[in-house]
């Protein structure tokens, strides 16, 4: 008996050291990833526009932010990026659901061939240049709503809703047919409001890649007032679009002012819905 | 009158009625399809069809005409090619391998923590930089690495005596030597934390009697991980790896945002030369740059083929 005490013992200190190297290493990871990001949240406050190694904004000022919402280069590719997140991720889950629907419906004949139709796109695609030609053939270059289009269809979100569809009772479906429900009257009276969660999980899988697309525009869109705010972002740090004396404001309080607002409104959101965010990983991947 | 006896997916058995039949019956569904294929097509379909260009003789201006296999040749003698072929390989996979491995890692840690708040709030804080977009991310490193007199890490450099008082500032990113040890460090920083969600998930299966028998046996927090944890993430480690193998190819938003023309030698991949030389040069060779593109949807293609192969080897289902 106090032999198996004394074990215990021994081990329950063990564990107290691991612990604590366990809560170090927590410590340190979450540094590294927070530092750089209360870094650029110190700096788009702070007047100076001089490094400094500060915690704290020296000089407080809320000038960067206010050059962003007042000057219309700034703000026309924010209202852009607003619009085509809304239109996107709507688009998005419509094609989804009804593409997602539609697989699911195994007494249709060609559901299979539908299914490679889709599928195929997943493996092989035309590259870069055939599809630029496209879209200039469309007539769609120089347009935000590339960026709608574009990110509306997405095979694999197709696939992740089909996969969530799949466990939705077939029974409820037989049921809704009997009294003579039509396809869609099924599709929008049952399916979709069983299907909350793997819709809000989706849609923001949708605003997260139309909001924070960069490379369909600069393939795309040159007019400056139809570009989205990642992209106006980019040119302004990296290609040193605005000239320091542009705008009345330090150079690097307006860049890190415009890093929080393409950062916000996902971070706002965020811890609310972390559980929706982290699904849509769960849905496809480690499907048993 | 002998009817087709069809077991669907979830095991009912369907008694076939007369193809024109069901295909009346399901006119509801092909409408609801209709939508989704016209996107398909135009936005997926169309596109290959313009694949013949990588045939052709089509600069800007011009009308296509037939050239066989002149751009091939070209692309094959020509040695930026090749050396972002090569790049692509190299970026791809050495940060495929970097992130899953420090996503084991941290998954590892953060599975060993009893503490559920501060697990709920590390899980938090490193699944942050995953939403942030590739032009956020090159930002936020870009005003870090500045070789400005804003840079922090120059900054810091200075502060701690390592840049004396007659040294310039360092431009990392402007730097053949570090460029590439940059962009995996910021590839780790951004997605080794949403890398974990998979792999704890598979933690949080293995059953706790495995621990208990190991800890009857006496085996130590380490011995238990090493015998015990790091087994159970055998399998889900491979189909990580499986699954993005199949993407190597596809690099290019977060090349793109980070290399300039000082770094091309250690940076240029296939998808950034495709972009340079259709929209950076004066007379873009539409031809030339579509033979790239196909060889690269050649390349993809064939890697997503072995890699659903080895997929249903190793977990018994495909990756599409």
């Amino acid at each position: 008996m106090a032999e198996t005490k004394a074990v215990y013992h021994k081990k329950k200190k063990k564990v107290s050291l691991f612990s604590i190297v366990n809560y170090i290493i927590f410590i340190i990871i979450g540094l590294i990833i927070l530092v750089p990001m209360w870094k650029v949240v110190v700096d788009s406050f702070n007047a100076v526009g001089v490094y400094q190694f500060k915690l704290w904004p020296s000089e407080f000022t809320l000038d960067g932010y206010k050059v962003i919402l007042g000057e219309k280069g700034l703000l026309r590719p924010l209202v852009n990026s607003f619009v085509t997140t809304i239109f996107g991720t709507l688009l998005g889950l419509v094609l989804c659901t009804l593409g997602g629907y539609v697989l699911i419906q195994f007494d249709m004949p060609g559901r299979n061939l539908l299914a490679y139709f889709l599928l195929f796109t997943m493996i092989f695609s035309g590259g870069m240049i055939p599809e630029y030609l496209v879209m200039r053939r469309l007539g769609l270059l120089n347009s935000m709503w590339i960026l709608v289009i574009k990110h509306g269809i997405n095979v694999s979100n197709i696939v992740l809703m089909r996969n969530f569809f799949e466990g939705i009772p077939a029974s409820l479906f037989e049921a809704a047919k009997i009294d003579g429900c039509s396809p869609m009257g099924i599709f929008t009276r049952i399916v979709l409001p069983l299907s909350k969660a793997a819709l809000a999980s989706i849609g923001l899988m949708f605003a997260v890649s139309v909001w924070n697309d960069y490379s369909t525009v600069q393939i795309y869109i040159q007019s400056p007032d139809q570009v989205n705010f990642q992209y106006k972002l980019r040119v302004m740090i990296m290609d040193g679009d605005t000239p320091p004396t542009a705008y009345n404001v330090a150079q690097t309080t307006l860049y890190n002012a415009g890093i929080i607002a393409a950062i916000l409104p996902f971070m706002i959101l965020y811890p609310f819905l972390q559980k929706y965010f982290v699904k849509g990983v769960n849905i496809g991947a480690v499907k048993e | 009158m002998s009817k087709k006896k069809v077991m669907t997916s979830t095991g009912v058995e369907v008694r076939h009625k007369p193809l024109g039949l069901r295909i009346w019956n399901n006119r509801g569904h092909y409408i609801m399809f209709l939508p989704v294929f016209i996107f398909v097509l135009v936005l997926s379909y169309w596109p290959m069809l313009g694949i013949r260009y990588a045939f052709m003789e089509y600069k800007a201006g011009t009308s296509p005409t037939w050239a066989g296999l002149v751009h091939f040749n070209r692309m094959f003698s020509t040695d930026a090619f090749w050396r972002a072929f090569k790049n692509t390989l190299i970026l791809s996979t050495v940060k495929l391998f970097l992130t899953t491995f420090a996503s084991v890692v941290v998954s590892i840690f953060l599975n060993e923590m009893g503490n559920l708040f501060a697990k709920k709030t590390l899980q938090t804080i490193i699944y942050l930089p995953h939403f942030m977009s590739w032009a956020v991310v090159a930002s936020i490193f870009t005003l870090i690495l500045s070789p400005s007199n804003t840079g922090m890490l120059n900054g810091m450099l200075r502060d701690m005596g390592i840049l004396g008082a007659q040294d310039r500032n360092i431009y990392f990113l402007g730097t053949p030597s570090m460029w590439r040890t940059i962009f995996y460090i910021i590839n780790i920083w951004k997605e080794t934390g949403w890398g974990t969600i998979i792999f704890l998930a598979t933690l949080s299966g293995i059953s706790p009697e495995l621990y208990e028998a190991a800890d009857i046996d006496g085996a130590t927090r380490f011995q238990k991980m090493r015998y015990v944890t790091l087994p159970a993430l055998a399998n889900t480690i491979i189909t990580v790896l499986i699954l993005n193998l199949a993407k190597v190819m596809n690099l290019f938003e977060n090349v793109f945002v980070l290399y300039n023309a000082a770094v091309y030698d250690v940076s240029d991949v296939i998808s950034t030369y495709i972009y340079r030389m259709t929209f950076t040069v004066a007379r873009p060779d539409y031809g030339y740059s579509t033979a790239v593109g196909l060889f690269k949807s050649a390349v993809g293609c064939v890697l997503v083929l072995i890699c659903n192969w080895a997929s249903k080897k190793t977990r018994g289902r495909g990756i599409v």
